[in-house]
């Protein structure tokens, strides 16, 4: 059965990272003397002895953490990591609705980005700092994070390091699991201080860049202001943005061995990237045409605009830099296309990832050879390597819940009642971690706020199995989970 | 440190989560998908390619090596690979290997030559281990530090024992000829202190010098049990014939053996031996009367099959044979075996891995055996010039929780460590500790680099 305690004890010792993470927001609310010193004061606390109690609970825990462990440690982890998240929206009253509060909380931890608040500029400066922070640390994974300073924190490292990465193949560059995620950590610390003096060098002011580069590098897409990049109206900042964008969209283990190791020809033979690369060249070509042709952008407005908007959904960080909704829809449907395949694994992005559209497109070129040479024995390669048949089912399994997933999530919009652009629009946003919507009504021009609350906890539920990959997520409500044996 | 492992066999996989659980960085290779699979729990690194690859050699990283083993099951792999991996920058190499001549010193400089810096030989070293057992049937396991300068002893404590239910505090103080440094009860191992007591069924390992395993004897009441003299062995694998090698000459030796080309092989193998080489089932109790089980002090089975070991321990038992030894390979039968009350068991992937661990560690090591059936680590240390362990007698060094320091080697003398004793730079010192605690007593021997 599941070792309680040993699941409240790792969980007690995670909220003291997110109490110090409140600590800086703190620290931020207190610079600039503004009203939500106190709601993070008291947040810092209650997460504080909250992690307490959860370490009291698991004071005798035995050390011994099984695969079934693992999968709660990480689900109930972010669970409760959402579910502290929204004490300092409470307290400070920003959002007053438990449900909206959640959800927010949860939209930045798995950087969704989709945020209920419509006017984001009258919060305090520790408030904002909080909604970007959030998906800084859920970028590229909480209990990742863990493992990168607390190594012997979590006993069985590796269980819940399966449990919780992205991408259907693993690799390592580096024999032990800490240090691989202490590289990590420091290219995305790297990324973002990059990312963040680029935005300072562009014209946005500290505070600006600071949250911009976070919630970039992280491909989450919260703001500090209400019309997000489109706010600054300046080149400079857009194509910033889309070189960041692009850099934390790409496998991490493969920035690092092009940064650290110089192997870049490891980094161009890389057949995830190629895709991820080509992908982007082709849909920016495509929208670009299009908006030249039918809305009489001139070049480079043309040019930076697709791309943006291509790098912005296809990195799932979901932000808009001019008025997606007066574009021709079929561009709608190419970003939706985008949104689904995502950047690659092992990088800050949602979606199914690239790697899983290039298997993808070799088991059906492979299909269509097999029915010419039917005795054919032909091989599944990325990157060089054979991808074993086992995986390969899996493959198409995680692709099965996904669409399964869509529809029902569609499904359940229409009933509550939003239109059927929207209904599927919302599923898609929330299954790949996007964020804002396409349509009129939701996202670009509006907020979230208007769903049911119902709705939202469904949603609050979707961006967590989206983020975790859905399956390390819906194996907790079957039913040989909880069995004895 | 960085450790390189080629072939995921029995001592490799045994290895690699031993180390992983050191925390070290190591990288198993192997070329079979499969092989490799059961390792994804632990934090290793695992390539799926031929070890004597070049290119999956540098992918594994070889050039920073500290250490590269070649544990594959093919002698000629394992010494191509170290070959490889030594001309690649691996700074120490290890192969598995499967012929006793390779091991002669007149071969060292040879084989050094083509980067093969030591080499393990599992089948011998259990054998040693077997022998080394049977020379004193009344003991479990026997281990001779420096040629018998000081010697460990694992006992089984019975009714007869004088030693039982006293504090150790009062059953040896400084000046008596043994120290209790560990104790196996039930499942549970402990390295005792002053207060704790020996209880009936206990292993105990006693730290003595070569002079007082008499009164050892003496003390746990196993004066009446006899030498062994006469041995069967079940099974005619390579480590019978190792060990049917290495038994001292007043030892007749018995090998039963199933398959008839086999027994014409043995006979080959064994042409110098005294002994005689048996056709039959091991099991078969006729069989056994017939060769004289009644006559027969100690009986050993080395069949491949654990299971089947361990059964036939158990029937010689029931024949009257003291002193019964089983291989058994499957690490998990170990405790059960132990808890059958079969005297010694062997494990060929715990001597052999055990053997190769003590290359790695970084302080000058000489010596480290895993007690496999207690959750402890012996290891012998040398105490270098200005090392912590040098400042102070033993008693004030604040060492921690579950190690304790046996004894030392001074020159050539074995010396008994008590609280007063002060360690002298030089000194090989047996340091006893619970499950890999090694890494945070090598500390304390090392030169402190800082001042």
């Amino acid at each position: 059965m599941v070792n309680i305690r040993l699941v409240c004890k790792i969980i007690g010792s995670l909220l003291f990272i997110e109490a110090m993470f409140m600590a800086a927001c703190l620290i931020m609310a207190f610079g600039y003397h503004e009203d939500d010193v106190m709601a993070f004061l008291m947040s810092t606390l209650f997460t504080f002895s909250g992690g307490c109690l959860f370490l009291y609970f698991g004071r005798s825990a035995e050390n011994s953490l099984s695969r079934r462990d693992a999968y709660v440690v990480v689900t109930a982890t972010w669970v409760i990591f959402s579910a502290f998240g929204t004490l300092p929206y409470l307290i400070h009253g920003t959002i007053s609705n438990l449900a909206d509060a959640f959800f927010e909380s949860m939209s930045g931890f798995t950087t969704t980005g989709c945020s209920i608040l419509s006017d984001v500029e009258r919060l305090p400066h520790g408030m904002l700092f909080w909604r970007s922070l959030t998906q800084w640390i859920g970028g590229l994974g909480i209990v990742f994070f863990t493992i990168a300073i607390l190594p012997s924190l979590v006993g069985g490292t590796v269980k819940v390091f399966a449990a919780e990465a992205t991408g259907p193949l693993r690799s390592k560059f580096h024999p032990k699991l800490s240090t691989n995620a202490k590289w990590i950590w420091s290219i995305y610390i790297l990324l973002t201080v990059c990312c963040g003096i680029a935005f300072w060098g562009a014209g946005m002011d500290w505070f600006d860049a600071t949250n911009h580069s976070m919630t970039t590098t992280a491909t989450g897409g919260f703001s500090t202001h209400n019309d997000m990049c489109a706010f600054f109206q300046s080149p400079a900042i857009d194509y910033t943005s889309i070189l960041f964008q692009f850099l934390s969209g790409i496998n991490f283990t493969l920035l690092y061995l092009s940064l650290f190791k110089m192997k870049f020809g490891s980094v161009i033979g890389n057949s995830e990237f190629r895709f991820y690369f080509f992908t982007v060249v082709i849909a920016t070509a495509v929208i670009m045409l299009m908006l030249i042709n039918q809305l009489d952008y001139d070049t480079e407005h043309a040019l930076r605009s697709a791309l943006f908007q291509v790098v912005s959904f296809m990195t799932t960080t979901g932000i808009y830099s001019d008025n997606v909704a007066q574009w021709p829809h079929i561009t709608w449907v190419i970003l939706g296309m985008l949104m689904i395949i995502g950047a690659c694994a092992g990088s800050t992005t949602g979606g199914i990832k690239s790697i899983r559209a290039v298997m993808l497109f070799k088991v059906l070129n492979n299909e269509f050879r097999h029915i010419l040479h039917p005795n054919a024995v032909l091989p599944v390669r990325v990157s060089g390597q054979s991808v074993p048949q086992g995986k390969l089912v899996s493959l198409f399994a995680f692709l099965a819940l996904f669409i399964i997933m869509l529809i029902v999530t569609a499904a359940i919009m229409i009933i509550a009642g939003i239109d059927h652009t929207n209904s599927a629009v919302i599923a898609l946003s929330c299954m790949s971690n996007v964020g804002p919507s396409l349509a009129n009504d939701i996202g670009s021009n509006m907020s979230w706020a208007e769903l049911s609350e119902p709705v939202k906890w469904l949603l609050s539920l979707l961006m967590l199995m989206g983020r975790l990959e859905i399956i390390t997520v819906i194996v907790l409500f079957t039913r040989a989970f909880w069995k004895e044996n | 440190m960085k450790i390189v492992i080629a072939g995921a066999g029995a001592v490799g996989t045994h290895l690699s989560k031993l180390l992983s659980k050191e925390k070290q960085d190591c990288v198993l290779i192997d070329d079979n998908e499969e092989r490799l699979a059961g390792l994804g729990d632990y934090d290793i690194m695992t390539l799926c390619e031929s070890p004597t690859s070049i290119r999956a050699l540098k992918d594994a990283g070889v050039q920073g090596a500290d250490l590269f083993v070649g544990v594959t099951p093919e002698e000629s792999t394992n010494i191509t690979c170290c070959s490889l991996a030594h001309a690649l920058g691996a700074k120490q190499t290890v192969a598995r290997i499967d012929n006793y001549e390779y091991l002669a010193p007149q071969n060292k400089a040879y084989f050094q030559q083509m980067g093969i810096d030591s080499m393990v030989y599992p089948e011998m070293l259990a054998a040693i281990d077997l022998i080394n057992g049977l020379k004193m049937s009344w003991v479990r396991q026997r281990w001779d530090v420096h040629e018998g300068a000081l010697v460990l002893l694992g006992i089984k404590l019975r009714e007869t024992a004088e030693i039982l239910n006293q504090p150790l505090k009062d059953l040896c103080g400084p000046d008596d000829p043994y120290h209790v440094v560990a104790i196996k009860r039930g499942d549970e191992t402990i390295i005792p202190g002053g207060l704790d007591v020996l209880q009936l069924n206990d292993l105990a390992y006693f730290m003595t010098t070569k002079d007082y395993i008499p009164y050892i004897r003496k003390i746990v009441g196993k004066e009446h049990y006899a030498d062994v003299e006469n041995v069967i062995i079940m099974g005619g694998g390579k480590t019978a014939v190792r060990a049917a090698l290495t038994t001292p000459d007043y030892m007749n030796v018995k090998i039963i053996e199933q398959d008839a080309a086999r027994c014409e092989k043995l006979n080959q193998l064994l042409i110098d031996n005294s002994t005689m080489v048996i056709h039959g089932d091991g099991r078969d109790l006729g069989l056994l009367v017939e060769e004289g089980i009644k006559k027969t002090q100690a009986f050993v089975a080395l069949t491949g099959n654990a299971e089947t070991n361990i059964l036939a321990c158990l029937s010689a038992k029931k024949l009257g044979v003291r002193k019964t030894v089983a291989m058994v390979e499957n690490l998990d039968y170990v405790g059960m075996a132990e808890s059958l009350d079969i005297g010694t068991i062997i494990n060929k992937k715990t001597v052999a891995a055990s053997h190769i661990f003590q290359m790695m560690l970084r302080a000058d090591v000489r010596n480290l055996r895993s007690l496999m059936l207690v959750d402890a680590d012996v290891a012998e240390f040398v105490a270098a010039e200005g090392s912590r362990v040098t400042k102070r007698p033993v008693k004030n060094l604040g060492l921690p929780f579950g190690v304790a320091i046996g004894g030392l080697v001074r020159g050539e003398h074995g010396i008994l460590v008590n609280g007063n004793t002060q360690i002298e730079a030089g000194d090989s010192v047996m340091v006893f500790c619970h499950e890999h605690k090694l890494g945070s007593v090598e500390k304390y021997f090392k030169k402190n680099t800082l001042f």
